[in-house]
């Protein structure tokens, strides 16, 4: 019996499943960023107010630790594993080929996991209650174990887009799929991101402080100005770097939309600079308003489109550059005893050959043909594509508007040759093309 | 689903190392993960009775801030714990795992949604509670409401999972399949069991903190002897409670005579001996722990022998031995691991243990942990960027 591992299908109507993954993601970025970014600034606060005898940093810590237990520890430790359940749903496949590479990795960031999490605790509630000395080795272990989780997390980040040299197909080490060559620009990337997040969050609560103490608030907030912009420069350095290090289907797609990416980023960035001027220059002008309003501003015009960008760019892969977003394996893999299920699929199809496919649709008739179709365009385009003639989501819609039957197949035809680099290379049997071609036909784009 | 199907299901990569070790893995952190959630929904709910109170009851004036508190803390330490046994059994188990991620993709985006909402109000209730606010009862009740709700969600998801001769059916019945991610699925008695498992451990709790504030002089005598009572009736009555569930649900999949149930059963006898005479809570403790991991190994059991019936064995699944990721994990997680927690849990026992505050730097004990976790961390970076680099060059060069 002819059967390759795919799963049933969880579909959203009008925008697909993997947009769930991304707000979840865009979200989880934004807390966990901060999370770690603060991380830092605690140890580096802690270190000042202790060698300076600055007692007065201690209720700013400590405010800053209370926000961040929510703002970080509870929507950023519940979105962490919402990411995953949820692109579980959207990508099985996926998913699962992340974790039979990387389970021992996830699992030590587990252990760095449980460390942040009492120690925030400890870190915030026992302020007060120890030493300083003991506190601000505290903070260094905190410190440590935030920049951990992210040393274990941007492997794995980063081998979704690509695993960077050959070496992990001949070898199937987790090891030369996690230090890729974008693992280390990656990784100084999201350090400067989180420095900068850290500096951003920090004038929220140093503006709120200013009634009680307003010399230390303006202070603060200099500072915060200060840290904010060294790590947007290093956040701008790095991404240069990592654009280098990315492949050529994430070059093609990003060709798309370039212009208009580099607008948005200079914008961004003169809009930040001028921010963070202020907060250095004039500390009295940021008030909390303004500054949990630059917050919405990073997570919709900042984390949000990057997120759906670095998504983009990994097309038509979802990890590895071997397990395609429609959750077909794409390529030999012989370090993992990994076959390509592209043959197969063109010989077979994938009605066949999908376990999940009812009987009554296994063989396509003049009957079920439109059925057929229907599901699939689901199996092979709706983890990128919303179906619906109101779809959403990179709707097919506006891709194949006016086309008759024919031309839809042409361009089915055209995918199965592998003629655009960033679509998966899909090659079907004539029945199963011609099945898909008529449902998209029938829906009259 | 015959074996053939669920075989495929398997990832094509193996699991990179023996099975058996993700299994007991598995077992070990779901009994972790458990504690808390029982933990925590135990002293939530305990602190909504507290809170409806008010503050007249000077023991309950005491004690509900310290459950609430209680109840918050044990909520971001179950999410926590919570991401192993979900890491562990998708390794071995990815038939259920991802089928019913897949099957109940709906649910699962409402199930994070719902814990963000539950858990946000959660802290709502915290200092509505302390700043003694108009209606912080409601709000500790809504919250509390979505918080079980979550909880069932992830009930089903357990359930669907060890449903394997039904996933067709569900995702295509009569032959018409449907991809809206609704499938949702309850077992009254098992939930109805689980649940139960708060009371005692809420009860042994009640225990644990009489003791721990006994020697604290700024807690008077009264309260510690009223919430040791308080904690060994909860215990008492729970347990009981809960070993009727537990047999029922026993006898509802015929498991009663299994010695892993027979063995939970004793346990929890034992339990209640202990619980009622209250000698040393500490040690009732100990054994709760044992009960729980005879519980987490029944549950295991359950999946392993329904998929073994369908031909779907974890120890035939291929293998890819992965040895330095293993190493960087084991020695993380019993060096680093476990000198951090043991570091941070006793410095936090210290510091309660005692009013005003704690000099660290004269303790022998925490200073010598706090820099040992300092130095284990620091080496752990540099081996990491050490090995990073070897292999990067190794690779391009």
């Amino acid at each position: 019996m002819d059967i390759i591992g795919q799963f049933p299908l969880f579909y959203f109507p009008e925008y697909g499943s993997a947009w769930m993954m991304g707000i979840t993601g865009t979200i989880h970025i934004l807390f966990s960023h901060t999370s770690v970014g603060a991380a830092m600034l605690f140890a580096f606060l802690a270190h000042k107010a202790y060698k300076e005898n600055r007692s007065d940093y201690y209720p700013y810590m400590k405010k800053y630790g209370m926000f961040l237990l929510i703002f970080s520890y509870v929507l950023g430790s519940i979105t962490g594993p919402g990411i995953w359940n949820t692109a579980t749903a959207a990508s099985p496949r996926g998913i699962s080929a992340l974790i039979h590479n990387f389970v021992w990795v996830w699992a030590t960031e587990w252990v760095f996991f449980i460390y942040e999490v009492i120690g925030v605790f400890v870190l915030v509630y026992f302020i007060d209650r120890i030493d300083r000395k003991t506190h601000l080795k505290l903070t260094y272990t905190f410190a440590l174990a935030s920049v951990g989780t992210l040393a274990l997390i941007i492997g794995i980040i980063s081998f979704m887009m690509w695993p960077g040299t050959q070496a992990f197909y001949a070898t199937g080490s987790a090891s030369d799929a996690f230090f890729g060559i974008n693992t280390f620009p990656h990784m100084f990337l999201r350090i400067g991101f989180m420095i900068m997040m850290s500096g951003v969050i920090g004038l929220v609560i140093s503006s709120s402080m200013r009634k009680e103490n307003e010399e230390l608030s303006n202070e603060l907030s200099r500072k915060m100005g200060y840290i904010s912009i060294i790590g947007g420069f290093i956040t701008l350095f790095f991404f240069i770097w990592y654009m280098g290090t990315l492949p050529e289907n994430a070059h093609a797609v990003f060709a798309f939309s370039k212009d208009a990416i580099i607008q948005n980023r200079i914008i961004l960035t003169l809009v930040f600079v001028a921010y963070f001027a202020i907060a250095i220059i004039k500390p009295r002008w940021i008030n909390p308003v303004i500054a949990s309003v630059m917050i919405g501003v990073i997570l919709i015009s900042g984390l949000w489109s990057g997120e759906k960008l670095r998504e983009s760019m990994r097309k038509p892969y979802v990890a590895g550059q071997y397990i395609y977003s429609n959750q077909i394996i794409s390529r030999d893999v012989p370090g993992k005893n990994i076959k390509s299920e592209l043959p197969i699929i063109a010989e077979k199809g994938l009605l066949h050959l999908n376990p999940f496919v009812p009987a009554r649709l296994k063989t396509i008739t003049d009957e079920n043909r439109k059925d057929a179709g229907e599901l699939l365009a689901k199996m092979a385009c709706s983890n990128c594509h919303s179906l619906e003639k109101t779809g959403v989501f990179r709707p097919l819609k506006d891709r194949l508007t006016g086309m008759d039957k024919e031309g839809i197949k042409s361009i089915l035809y055209a995918m199965g040759e592998g003629a655009f680099s960033y679509m998966p290379t899909l090659k079907l049997p004539e029945t199963e093309y011609d099945a898909i071609a008529e449902y998209f036909a029938s829906l009259h784009y | 689903m015959d074996a053939t199907v669920l075989l495929a299901l398997r990832d094509p990569a193996g699991v990179p190392f023996y099975p058996i070790v993700f299994q007991i893995l598995y077992i070990l952190t779901w009994a972790l993960h458990a504690a808390f959630v029982l933990l925590s929904l135990g002293a939530m709910g305990l602190s909504l009775y507290g809170s409806a109170k008010g503050n007249q009851d000077k023991h309950w004036s005491i004690l509900t801030p310290h459950l609430i508190q209680t109840g918050k803390i044990s909520v971001s330490i179950l999410i926590v714990l919570g991401v192993a046994p979900l890491l562990f059994t998708q390794v071995i188990y990815d038939p259920n795992w991802y089928v019913t991620n897949t099957l109940s993709g709906m649910w699962i985006f409402i199930f994070v949604y719902t814990m963000i909402v539950g858990y946000c109000m959660y802290y709502w209730y915290y200092y509505a509670h302390k700043a003694q606010r108009t209606g912080h009862s409601l709000i500790g009740f809504v919250s509390f409401g979505i918080l079980v709700f979550a909880g069932i969600l992830m009930h089903s998801f357990a359930v669907t999972s060890i449903m394997p001769h039904d996933w067709m059916n569900m995702y295509a019945p009569n032959g018409i399949v449907n991809t809206s991610g609704w499938t949702f699925n309850m077992d009254i008695i098992r939930l109805a069991f689980m649940v139960s498992l708060a009371i005692p451990v809420v009860g042994i709790f009640l225990q644990n903190y009489s003791r721990f504030l006994s020697t604290r002089k700024d807690f008077d005598a009264s309260f510690i002897s009223y919430s040791a009572k308080l904690g060994t009736n909860f215990a008492v009555v729970g347990l009981l409670i809960s070993a009727v569930l537990f047999v029922l649900w026993m006898l509802q999949i015929k498991y009663l005579f299994h010695p892993v149930s027979i063995a939970t059963i004793i346990g929890v006898l034992v339990l209640l001996a202990m619980a009622k005479t209250n000698r040393n809570s500490y040690y009732t403790t100990l054994v709760l722990v044992v009960v729980a991991l005879l519980i987490s190994t029944m549950r295991e059991l359950i999946r392993f022998d329904i998929m073994s019936a369908l031909g779907y064995s974890i120890y035939d699944y291929p293998m890819n031995l992965e040895i330095p990721s293993i190493v960087m994990f084991l020695s993380t997680f019993l060096i680093m691991g476990f000198v951090g927690v043991a570091y941070l849990l006793t410095m936090a026992w210290k510091v309660g243990k005692r009013e005003g505050v704690f000099d660290g730097s004269k303790d022998v004990v925490v200073t010598k942990l706090g820099q040992a976790t300092l130095y284990i961390m620091i080496a752990w970076m540099a081996i990491y960027f050490a090995w990073g680099i070897t292999t990067l060059f190794k690779n391009i060069l």
